[in-house]
């Protein structure tokens, strides 16, 4: 009887599951493993034969100096917008888990940036932000500040500051989350020690939090990697490949080049730098003590 | 032991796998091996961009469909994709063989990338054509596409503001003295049509705050530096007025040369003084129309699709009537020409050549033309000159001073590089002569 049930519930198991395997079968494995055999062949435009080219747009990717431009350039903006918008979206976290008046409208707006597609978002600063048409530099004019947002030495400062307002929601909402679930008596026993309000935070807060805090820089230092439709649609990359991410040298080498192998092998190593982080992450979920300590 | 025997059999199978198979290049039933003629008749599909192209072409198509299309039993659907990612999904569909579209939508910079999935058209009949048009979709001697649409640049300039300079005799000796710090040479104003390089440098100073406080407008110019393949075409006409061209006659990369630093220092000469808008290193077409739109630039480079939108008194208000069209100084300008082409693998190609045939005559291309389009027929152009008064222009601009850059099948791929490398040079980021260098090395590569 025991072990029908139990061959019962492993078949529950593979029943309910099967719509999410299949699903990942189809939409993810099966991609992923063709990008990763494109890879491995010369498909262009240009050669329609399909030859088997084995490491080879491994090796010409790796030593192309565009390739390593564009990887220095998307870690070092990653890890400066991932940065900024964990410390923003803990800030406003901590100052959204208090009441004062308007927070349900405050919520509420702080909440639209991560609504709007990154293209649109792209489209739209690129008008707001036009030296001539575009409503911000009018209202900087107006205070006496000229500033040519879009000059080689301001641009990457400006493309940080616009994936900080798109993406600082997107860590306050995780964080703000996790304060939700936050055991009060911990608070509590502190506000008895006689612990201040820094202390608290810094010796209360901030360990038990630090799971949570992990998986809002993981999750969105990866995003920060992909980066592609804002810096497309405004910089296209440039000037040069001043702001040429891997995403955009990707997308560049497939549909301007014509290249589809050297694109896929450039995908598959972008792929293979990311996904050893991912155990780390389940493993900070999943067994928040250990990861921790 | 056996965790170990596992990861090696794993790693054979995937092994064999990646080497046994290709990846798919469209072996399903959305595709044949080499396309099919079909029975003449039925639907037909079609690719183009959204934009005054699209417009145009869903009149034309429109048209078709109601009158002629009837009589040839075919019907055209036309599918607008995005202006930006057009040739992107073009190019995918090319990957795959796919038979999902008759007619894709090309251009003179892409024809020789693309070349391998179109079929040669062997009817087309080239002499109501520009042949800068018709030759610059030529791959191999072969014609792979039936021009559409036609591009190329002008010099637009606010007429109200030369007019006044070159009639007012008391500015010259300022004038003079601002060209004389700009390009080292003295030199009077002169008409728009009349210019070199060198006037263009000085009249931008002339034009700028920052060199000549009582200017009407903030800045002479506005260059479209942005790392964008169209800013190439825009640069090349710089290179091209300055005497130099990609390649040598026997077609070896030719941008290491005087002519080509010349032209670069052209844009950065203006760039790094203050002569345009620093946020140029991220301006192409629309940033232009803006500029001129709001009065900050008094003149530009810019494509002929932007002259009729200025002289609007519903789009430009402060500018309409005041801006005047005239050859791009150096009296050259690149053009492209936007065509239609038969996919090498349509199921359905005696249709698609059919409709492919109507558009090739006068009476489809005046229609495009009324519907917005600026056809690439110079008869219908200057039939047509009162819809538009830039056609005539056109038509004399494109037949005097065009010229087309090399085709080969990595044209489209030199476009963006070229972008890539130079415009950090245009905009005075890098040493001119050492980018050029680089620009001249990957031009060499792209040209095998």
């Amino acid at each position: 009887m025991a072990a029908t049930t139990a061959s019962r519930g492993a078949a529950a198991k593979w029943v309910l599951g099967s719509p999410l395997i299949l699903f990942a079968a189809i939409f993810v494995a099966y991609p992923v493993y063709q990008g990763i055999q494109t890879g491995f062949f010369g498909l262009s435009l240009q050669n329609p034969e399909v030859p088997f080219t084995g490491l080879s747009n491994f090796t010409t990717v790796l030593t192309d100096p565009g390739f390593l431009a564009a990887a220095r350039f998307t870690i070092l903006f990653a890890l400066a917008v991932t940065a900024l918008e964990t410390v923003l979206g803990f800030g406003l976290a901590l100052l959204m888990n208090r009441q004062f008046p308007g927070k349900r409208v405050f919520f509420t707006m702080l909440l639209v940036p991560i609504m709007i597609a990154p293209a649109l978002m792209g489209v739209m600063f690129r008008l707001l932000l036009n030296g001539d048409i575009g409503l911000v530099p009018a209202l900087l004019h107006g205070v006496g500040i000229d500033i040519s947002l879009f000059a080689p030495d301001t641009v990457v400062p400006l493309l940080v500051l616009l994936d900080v307002l798109q993406w600082t929601p997107f860590t306050f909402l995780i964080i703000y989350a996790g304060l939700q679930s936050f055991p009060t008596d911990v608070l509590e026993a502190a506000q008895i020690d006689g612990a201040g309000w820094w202390r608290t935070l810094g010796s209360v807060v901030l360990p038990i939090m630090r799971p949570i805090i992990f998986a809002a820089v993981f999750l969105r230092l990866i995003d920060a990697i992909r980066t592609f439709d804002v810096i497309y649609v405004l910089t296209a990359g440039g000037p040069g490949t001043k702001t040429t991410t891997m995403s955009i040298y990707i997308y560049k080498t497939a549909f301007e080049s014509g290249q589809f192998g050297m694109a896929a092998a450039a995908s598959t190593i972008v792929m293979i730098a990311l996904v050893p982080f991912v155990p780390l992450l389940v493993k900070r979920i999943v067994h928040p003590g250990r990861g921790a300590a | 032991m056996k965790a170990k025997a596992t990861r090696l059999v794993t790693l054979t199978v995937v092994g064999i796998a990646l080497a046994g198979c290709a990846p798919s290049t469209g072996a399903g039933g959305n595709s044949s091996a080499a396309g099919d003629q079909g029975n003449g008749q039925g639907t037909v599909k079609m690719v183009l961009w959204p934009g005054p192209e699209g417009d145009a072409m869903s009149k034309v198509v429109a048209a078709y469909n109601a009158g002629q299309g009837q009589k040839d039993k075919v019907k055209v659907d036309m599918a607008l994709l995005s202006r930006q990612d057009t040739f992107s999904k073009e190019s995918t569909l090319m990957a795959a063989k796919s038979s999902q579209q008759d007619i894709y939508f090309v251009a003179t910079y892409n024809v020789g990338q693309f070349a391998n999935a179109l079929d040669p058209l062997t009817s087309v009949d080239a002499s109501n054509y520009f042949p800068v048009a018709v030759d610059g979709l030529k791959y191999q001697g072969k014609q792979f596409a039936l021009p559409l649409d036609v591009s190329n640049h002008f010099l637009l300039y606010r007429k109200d503001l030369l007019d006044k300079l070159l009639s007012s005799k008391s500015q010259w000796p300022a004038y003079e003295a601002v060209a004389t710090k700009a390009i080292g040479e003295k030199r009077d104003p002169k008409p728009a049509d009349q210019w070199d390089w060198n006037d263009y440098i000085a009249m931008s100073a002339w034009f700028s705050k920052s060199a000549n406080p009582t200017s009407p407008t903030q800045y002479g110019t506005i260059l479209q530096a942005k790392n964008l393949l169209f800013n190439t075409m825009i640069w090349d006409d710089v290179l091209w007025g300055e005497g130099g061209s990609w390649t040598t006659p026997d077609g070896k990369a030719n941008l290491n040369t005087p002519q080509a630093l010349k032209a670069v220092n052209v844009y950065s000469t203006i760039y790094k003084n203050g002569w345009t808008s620093k946020d140029s290193s991220q301006a192409e077409f629309p940033e232009t129309q803006a500029a001129l739109k709001a009065g900050s630039a008094a003149f530009a480079l810019q494509w002929s699709a932007g002259f009729a939108e200025l002289n609007d008194p519903a789009k430009s208000p402060q500018v309409a009537g005041k801006i005047a069209i005239a050859p791009v100084p150096g009296q050259k300008t690149h053009v492209h020409a936007l065509a239609v082409a038969l996919n090498k693998y349509s199921d359905n190609k005696a249709a698609a050549t059919k409709f492919l045939n109507y558009l090739a005559t006068t009476d489809a291309m005046t229609a495009y033309a009324k519907a917005g389009g600026i056809p690439a027929m110079p008869s219908v152009l200057k039939a047509n000159a009162s819809i538009n008064p830039a056609f005539d222009k056109i038509a004399e601009s494109i037949d005097k001073y065009g010229y087309s850059e090399p085709v080969f099948p990595n044209t489209f791929q030199a476009y963006s590089k070229l972008a890539e490398v130079l415009s950090g040079a245009w905009v005075g980021q890098q040493d001119g002569a050492a980018a050029l260098k680089d620009a001249n090395d990957e031009l060499q590569k792209l040209l095998g």
